[in-house]
């Protein structure tokens, strides 16, 4: 069978999955982010990492029984830049709230963070050699301007 | 020159972060979604471990507020997960991971509805291009069948 080409094909093609996780993504997070903002008044910055480590405990635990955990091409490697992620992603969090209580004001550090992923697109093209299309660009420059826009307090 | 601490800071935080994208893009080259995540998540326990060695923490919260704050962690590896798992997909770290930082869309609006916050002209200007640059994102480049071999 020949493959249709037609717009109306390429329209009704089925969204790639990880277009798909991407924006469920967006969702969580965005959950996440209200839950965060409404407990943000009560809670010290600590005793929130503490308790967001409580919270992923289940999430440990179901994919303890995924029978997925096995396999992979090179195991040592990718659980070693795994666990980098979380150590990362942990002291930065951490860094985060240290730059805010040592007189960093809101107003610069939350914009300026925000802004960490260009420093993920500048590694993926320099070090993962990823090549993006011309609208992919495009939408690189407006998203950078959207996470700032959105990074400012109301 | 004197660089004041809090931008030291800062400044780990932005680098930090920025490298997790590629560091997690470059764990699901190797292994499932379910590993890398799991090793991820283990990360966070020697730190939380750090922060309670070291750090006087107040349990007197109100039950409500703990409890949403732990619901905020298991929503945040929720979304870990599935960052992960696009990534693991195919998805390219310069593009997902510009793409789902933009999430605040979705807090902005839930803050709107439910904590019944106003919008700011910036919020408004950054919902509707973060939806443009959302789309324009989602456009692979054309499949390499059509290149010249």
């Amino acid at each position: 069978m020949a493959t249709d080409h037609s717009p109306s094909a390429i329209r009704g093609k089925k969204v790639p999955s990880w277009l798909a996780l991407s924006l469920l993504t967006i969702l969580l997070w965005g959950v996440w982010g209200a839950t965060s903002k409404a407990v943000s008044n009560d809670i010290d910055a600590y005793m929130n990492q503490i308790l967001f480590t409580l919270g992923l405990m289940p999430l440990m635990l179901l994919v303890l029984r995924s029978r997925r955990l096995l396999g992979g091409n090179n195991r040592k490697r990718g659980i070693f830049y795994a666990f980098l992620t979380g150590i990362l992603g942990g002291t930065g969090n951490i860094a985060f709230f240290k730059s805010l209580t040592l007189g960093g004001q809101a107003s610069i550090v939350v914009p300026m963070t925000a802004m960490s992923p260009l420093v993920t697109v500048l590694m993926a093209l320099v070090f993962l050699r990823e090549r993006l299309s011309t609208s992919q660009k495009i939408g690189l420059g407006i998203a950078f301007v959207a996470i700032y826009l959105l990074s400012l307090e109301g | 020159m004197h660089v004041p601490i809090w931008l030291v800071y800062a400044l780990v935080a932005l680098i930090f972060w920025g490298i997790t994208g590629v560091t997690q893009k470059l764990s699901t080259n190797c292994i499932s979604t379910q590993l890398s995540f799991l090793w991820f998540a283990i990360a966070f326990v020697p730190i939380a471990l750090v922060i309670l060695a070291v750090t006087p923490l107040d349990w007197h919260l109100k039950p409500g507020i703990l409890g949403l704050a732990v619901v905020g962690g298991a929503l945040n590896g929720l979304g870990a997960f599935t960052s992960f798992a696009a990534l693991k997909s195919g998805g390219k770290a310069s593009i997902v991971i510009p793409l789902v930082y933009l999430y605040p869309l979705v807090t902005i609006l839930l803050a709107l509805l439910f904590l019944h916050e106003r919008l700011t002209g910036a919020q408004g200007a950054g919902i509707i291009l973060a939806i443009i640059a959302a789309v324009l994102l989602s456009r692979e480049a054309a499949p390499p069948e059509k290149a010249l071999p």
